[in-house]
């Protein structure tokens, strides 16, 4: 397999491209020292502006493989790093219940490899060829004692198991944390990382991020899109909407056979941009004029 | 230490003494922040000013903010021409930071008339001191009693702190059975599991979101409330605390040092901020264009301690109100002049605010707060 050798940030921006994930300079900035110092990014910024999905376009750009860990209220050590198979263990006992193999043996068995499943952190350090891109996906939801933990492993990339020992990485994973933000992320985390903020894209880019997901759209029809969607987010809605947002509206105006925006295909479609009932009523008020 | 680019006569020099620069205007800098630097400095990215700015950027912040700041710092030690220099060495203010000697102005509390409010406060009667005053309205308390009851308060806020804390340990009998400590514990009789162990879902702690009232009217109660929202801070998973009059601060920060007369002072120095007119719906309007998107995330609890005696707009309060109550998982707002005798929310903010609460209660004495925990419990 090849290396990819990056000299530039610039190089990563059209690497990137290449993916359909439209970087700006310092973004990649961002990316090239994470690949060449290798240190975790912490990415934050609002939903939907493409936090994850730099996870997926680098996972390609290196060629490497993506592990995710999705973040979640009450995420504990068994889910994010590993488990024993208590079933197989279980069964394990019985097979060897009448074997001649003496007790040292037979524990030294149920607790090997076989028995052990890889959650997400662990598959991420034991990989063997080349290292990964590890995605902490919403760490902002997880609670604090596990952001406690991920410490250890995101400075030492080792993680520790009492029956086997600690397993160190041969190749350290990229890693990518994400958070909305929805709280503060303590100062520890945050030192061990690289920060990055991504906002809303202005118009061009936005433009061209549509583009480049949608190919086959029409410039008029694009145009008009992402222009009400940079209008939306100027007003105080309950739910800005996000890039993905944006996206989705524009396919689905062209799933309908819709070459531009009337006032009818504006109401009728704006359940995929706009997704609180008093949004859409405020907008729908405002009427579409309001937004050009 | 040298503050200015041109002064240091290596790039290495240069690049340390700049995140010196940058630590003293505020931004977290560590020695492993300046090495990660130079680092970063040896990977190519001289060459390029832009290159070199972003990934500095990228290594020395850790949010939004300091990333605004950074932007300032930079071209202030990097572009200044050496002319301007001695004129604007001192000027850079940075924002947050509490100047300490500026205002050490004493918070007066609870300093109006207090002749007939004594009178009323001698009427309450208890078993004893301690308990006469648990009963005895914040406003009503004279002098002497004041010290008294604040020692008697911090002591039965920590109580209260305390037991919220032992009941969400408990209760873990029931659930899913837990394989891993069962086949542990099954290795003493040879892999035979005969106890099973379970397994319940944490309790979940809630976040707790504040907004405390410290107007003129609230004068009396802001003191003790403040009290009960620094010992309650301690048992939720996180708190966020903001006090408003005209406009809305927040003073998490503050409270995270549990250092009350570090936040007396710090709010005293927005003098009329403490102690004014109210704008309850504006500031409510505040919280929910600055914060209330990453705040009311995951239905925190929101506490609101007010009299609800507004002078802005009721329509506002009532809207902004409810955009609080449809993100939150409970909203309560405790009223002190509910323990008045005969008191009706007629004014006409509370009047509005009412169908987005869902626990309106007093707050006019100590017994009232701790009745609180009632409610905080069943989290």
């Amino acid at each position: 397999m090849q290396v990819l050798i990056i000299k530039d940030p610039s190089e990563i921006v059209q690497a990137l491209n290449k993916f359909n994930y439209v970087a700006d300079e310092e973004f990649a900035t961002a990316l090239f020292l994470l690949i060449n110092l290798q240190k975790p990014l912490l990415l934050e910024g609002p939903p939907g502006v493409g936090k994850t999905e730099i996870a997926l376009a680098l996972s390609q750009l290196l060629n490497t493989k993506l592990i995710r860990l999705q973040c979640y209220e009450g995420l504990d050590i068994n889910s994010a790093v590993y488990e024993w198979n208590y079933q197989k263990q279980l069964l394990g006992i019985k097979l060897y219940e009448n074997s001649s193999l003496s007790i040292p043996e037979k524990e030294k068995h149920i607790f090997g490899g076989d028995y052990l499943l890889q959650r997400p952190l662990l598959q991420s350090i034991s990989s063997e060829e080349k290292s990964p891109v590890l995605l902490i996906d919403e760490l902002d939801r997880s609670d604090e004692e596990f952001e406690a933990f991920l410490l250890e492993l995101l400075s030492a990339f080792q993680i520790s198991i009492p029956e086997v020992g600690t397993v160190k990485a041969k190749h350290k994973p990229y890693v990518i944390l994400t958070s909305n933000r929805t709280r503060e992320l303590s100062d520890a985390l945050k030192r061990r990382c690289l920060y990055y903020w991504i906002d809303y894209p202005d118009l061009d880019k936005e433009m061209t991020i549509v583009k480049k997901r949608l190919p086959g759209i029409e410039q008029n029809l694009l145009t008009q899109v992402v222009k009400f969607a940079q209008e939306f987010r100027k007003r105080k809605l309950s739910k800005t909407p996000g890039v993905s947002e944006t996206i989705d509206w524009a396919e689905s105006l062209m799933a309908l056979g819709y070459r531009q925006i009337d006032s009818r295909a504006f109401e009728r479609t704006l359940g995929t941009v706009l997704k609180s009932s008093e949004d859409i009523q405020q907008v729908k008020q405002e009427g579409m004029e309001a937004f050009t | 230490m040298k503050i200015q680019a041109y002064a240091a006569s290596t790039i290495t020099e240069s690049i340390v003494s700049f995140s010196q620069f940058a630590r003293m205007h505020g931004l977290n800098i560590g020695i492993q922040e300046t090495e990660t630097a130079l680092l970063a400095a040896e990977k190519n990215l001289l060459a390029d000013r832009n290159n070199f700015k972003n990934s500095l950027k990228i290594i020395f912040c850790t949010n939004p903010e300091e990333r605004q700041i950074y932007e300032k710092l930079f071209s202030l030690y990097w572009d200044t021409n050496p002319m301007d220099l001695r004129e604007e060495k001192n000027k850079m203010n940075v924002q947050g930071m509490v100047n300490k000697k500026a205002n050490r102005s004493l918070v007066m509390l609870g300093s109006g008339k207090t002749d007939e409010a004594s009178a009323e406060a001698k009427n309450i009667s208890g078993a004893n001191e301690t308990e006469r005053l648990q009963k005895t309205d914040f406003s009503k308390i004279n002098g002497i009693d004041a010290g008294l009851l604040e020692e008697i308060a911090e002591k039965l806020f920590k109580e209260m702190a305390i037991r919220l804390r032992r009941r969400m340990k408990e209760s873990r009998k029931e659930g899913q059975i837990n394989l891993r400590r069962t086949i542990r514990r099954g290795i003493g009789s040879g892999g035979e599991m005969i106890d099973l162990y379970h397994r319940s879902k944490k309790p979940k702690k809630h976040r707790l979101i504040v907004l405390l009232d410290v107007s003129g009217s609230m004068d009396k109660y802001s003191f003790y409330l403040l009290r009960f929202v620094c010992a309650l801070r301690e048992n939720f998973r996180q708190a966020e605390a903001f006090v408003f009059s005209t406009s809305l601060i927040r003073i998490t920060k503050a409270l995270q040092h549990n250092y009350l007369a570090a936040v007396l002072t710090a709010i005293s120095q927005k003098a009329d901020n403490w102690s004014g007119g109210t704008k309850i719906g504006e500031c409510l309007k505040q919280f929910n264009d600055l914060y209330g998107k990453r705040m009311l995330n995951g239905l925190p609890f929101v506490l609101i301690l007010s009299d609800g005696l507004d002078t802005g707009s009721p329509e506002i309060l009532g809207q902004e109100l409810l955009k609080i109550k449809r993100r939150s998982k409970k909203t309560i707002w405790l009223n002190p002049l509910k323990g008045m005798k005969g008191y009706e929310p007629t004014a006409r903010g509370m009047k509005e605010a009412l169908p987005s609460i869902d626990d309106f209660r007093t707050a006019h004495n100590l017994e009232s707060l701790l009745a609180l925990e009632n409610i905080l419990k069943d989290v």
